[in-house]
């Protein structure tokens, strides 16, 4: 997980956005440089994927040939004997239990400190924040003996320790846009009549959908790829996606089970994410 | 009257402003008519404003619409619209579906909430606006479709908060006959906030003045220029003439002479100030009639300009149209209409009076009650 600084308090979230700056506007060599550079970036995100999609179906692949020697099914019939679908379920779970956790959590806190007079809060700002200075391990091994006496089962353990770590990031996302969110628009819904079950509904939740799907979005990454606290706090009965792969790389001969296991772990965050790039844009309100 | 409105000594303090951004204001503003909020920023016009759509709660006082006490009514529930400086229309939803937000709102069939909505969208002159997204509307469109939706809420009370001031001074003129017409055909009562005197004069027919969280004065557009109820007030309606003098027996005294004061006052003895608008100032001729005064400046205002005039060591200004030929040092002759005057307490001396104790202040407002009584 990427270190983030926590945003300070009094820094206004938002930018006026002006399209057509010609100050912003690159020409020229600029211009060439920019789209090489951005062909660069492009190739260093799908290299790795390149070998990932040789391997999950290469059953045999031996140094020094460049490409798989002999094409199959091995791996994919490894991954589905060692459990590769329960496991895909418990992470599918898992990620969809943290986002419905923190997600809503991420709301409340980020709305109290935009709007309220929250008590000291620039350390409310930090400990929001703290769960991504703190290795995962720490708090896992710390945490899991006060589970383990207050019987918690390891699966609500586990999502309950994930949904602090996915806070920062719900928080932070919904910080942002509450920063940008102007609540004069709300007052104004007020006074044509809409009550406050109304405002929610009608005007702050289509307004800030967009930020809740994103906030949403990186929830269950957080549950969905998590390694660390599942093993510790889960001790090994939640078999999930990064606990299986783990597992299979640690072995011998298992590169083609990795590969399809990796490569397939890609695709439910992919599958979001172009749903949340298609349909996660606040409505226009209409054609020109 | 359904929609009259009635403030009762309303204040209201925010923590750490130093003082009450609202100090204990009363206010009638009778049903159908449009009263225009007007003072400098800071003021507390629209905090008064919010407060008596709901947004904010008073810390003393209440606020009555059509003599029902507002206390404890939501904002939602109290039949009033509110228009602000930003149109604030909602981005997810078009133009047709803004307007009809109120109806939708309230459980009217989308159809019909739409169909009504349309016709809300002609009155604004946006027919077949319906469609658009908000983002392609200009300023001005979007603020008549913020107009249009309010409308469409059918408020007993609409506040108008600095609607136009974002708008150039064409687009501004064109709202304001825009909204003469609406009041022809709707006929809300109308609270504007502003700070415009021009356009509190081309909108209302009454102003209530405020400073510093108080209201001056409440009258007629005529009187408020005519008849201000103290130096400040006069300041704050650009009154530019002031001349420290003595009323007796119905004249005042100064170094300009004794000038007599309208009649349909009874002016208190004592020291007072004499207030004149430049505008009412004549400028003619030196062999013509009226007090003797020497060009000592100009000023361009656009099409009229500001003439500096000394008279018998009394600093006056008067306004005159462009094409008149004055120059520095010209002698000139005044005309100052009696109808024009009007007298003040002068704050520096008015207390050096003899039974200042008990003496009633100088004020103009004698002929704002005429008026009243007329009517």
């Amino acid at each position: 997980m990427a270190l983030t600084l926590p945003p300070d308090s009094r820094t206004p979230l938002s930018w006026p956005v002006q399209p057509g700056n010609g100050l912003r506007a690159s020409h020229g060599i600029a211009r060439t440089l920019r789209i090489l550079l951005a062909m660069a970036l492009a190739l260093w995100f799908a290299l790795p994927l390149v070998p990932l999609a040789l391997w999950a179906f290469a059953d045999r692949w031996s140094f020094p040939a460049v490409l798989p020697q002999a094409w199959g099914w091995d791996g994919v019939r490894t991954a589905l004997a060692q459990g590769a679908v329960p496991a895909f379920g418990h992470s599918l779970l898992l990620g969809l239990l943290v986002s419905a956790v923190a997600t809503p959590l991420g709301v409340l806190a980020a709305r109290a400190l935009a709007y309220h007079r929250v008590p000291y809060a620039p350390v409310v700002n930090v400990l929001l924040f703290a769960p991504l200075a703190l290795p995962a391990f720490v708090a896992a091994l710390g945490l899991n003996v006060l589970l383990l006496r207050l019987q918690v089962p390891p699966f609500a353990g586990v999502v309950l320790l994930l949904s602090v770590y996915a806070l920062p990031y719900t928080s932070y996302t919904m910080r942002v846009a509450y920063g940008a969110h102007d609540l004069a628009i709300e007052e104004e819904a007020r006074l044509l009549g809409a009550s406050p079950w109304q405002v929610t509904w009608r005007v702050q939740l289509p307004l800030l959908a967009p930020a809740l799907a994103r906030a949403a979005f990186l929830a269950f990454l957080v549950g969905w790829s998590d390694y660390v606290i599942t093993v510790l706090v889960g001790g090994g009965t939640i078999v999930t996606v990064p606990v299986l792969v783990a597992s299979a790389a640690a072995g011998t001969g298992n590169d083609a089970t990795v590969a399809l296991l990796s490569a397939a772990a890609l695709l439910p965050p992919l599958v979001l994410l172009l749903g949340l790039g298609l349909f996660g844009r606040r409505p226009t309100g209409g054609r020109p | 009257m359904i929609g009259a409105v009635t403030l009762e000594g309303l204040s209201k303090t925010f923590p750490g402003t130093g003082g009450p951004v609202l100090e204990d204001v009363n206010l009638s503003v009778d049903a159908g008519t449009c009263t225009a909020l007007l003072g400098p920023s800071g003021a507390g016009k629209s905090t008064l404003l919010r407060a008596i759509a709901g947004l904010e709660r008073p810390d003393t006082g209440r606020v009555l619409v059509g003599g029902r006490d507002m206390a404890g009514v939501r904002p939602e529930r109290r039949g009033m619209a509110m228009v602000q400086q930003r149109p604030l229309l909602f981005p997810h939803l078009n133009v047709l579906d803004n307007v009809a937000f109120a109806g939708t709102v309230r459980g009217i069939p989308k159809r019909v909430a739409r169909a009504d909505a349309a016709g809300f969208l002609e009155l604004v002159q946006l027919a077949g606006f319906g469609p658009r997204p908000v983002v392609a509307l200009s300023g001005g469109q979007a603020q008549r479709v913020a107009i249009a939706r309010a409308l469409a809420a059918r408020p007993a009370v609409l506040l108008l908060d600095e609607p136009f001031s974002a708008l150039d001074p064409e687009l501004r003129s064109v709202m304001h006959d825009l909204l003469a017409q609406l009041r022809r055909t709707l006929n809300p009562t109308i609270l504007m906030v502003t700070h415009d005197r021009s356009e509190a004069a081309a909108v209302a027919e009454r102003i209530a003045l405020f400073s510093g969280g108080r209201m001056l004065q409440h009258d007629s557009v005529e009187l408020m220029y005519s008849r201000p109820s103290s130096l400040e007030a006069s300041r704050l309606m650009g009154g530019a003439n002031e001349i420290a003098g003595t009323v007796r027996k119905g004249c005042h005294h100064s170094a300009l002479g004794a000038l007599r004061l309208p009649d349909d006052t009874t002016w208190q003895p004592g020291p007072g100030m004499l207030l004149v608008r430049q505008e009412s100032i004549e400028v003619g001729p030196w062999d013509g009639p009226g007090l003797h005064a020497t060009v000592s400046g100009l000023r361009a205002l656009g099409p009229r300009r500001l003439v500096r005039l000394d008279a018998a060591g009394v600093l006056l200004r008067a306004e005159v149209p462009l094409g008149r030929a004055l120059a520095e040092g010209d002698s000139v002759r005044l005309k100052i209409p009696t109808s024009a005057l009007a007298v003040v307490d002068d704050p520096d001396t008015a207390h050096t009076f003899p039974g200042a104790e008990t003496r009633p202040p100088i004020t103009s407002q004698g002929r704002g009650t005429l008026a009243t009584a007329d009517n």
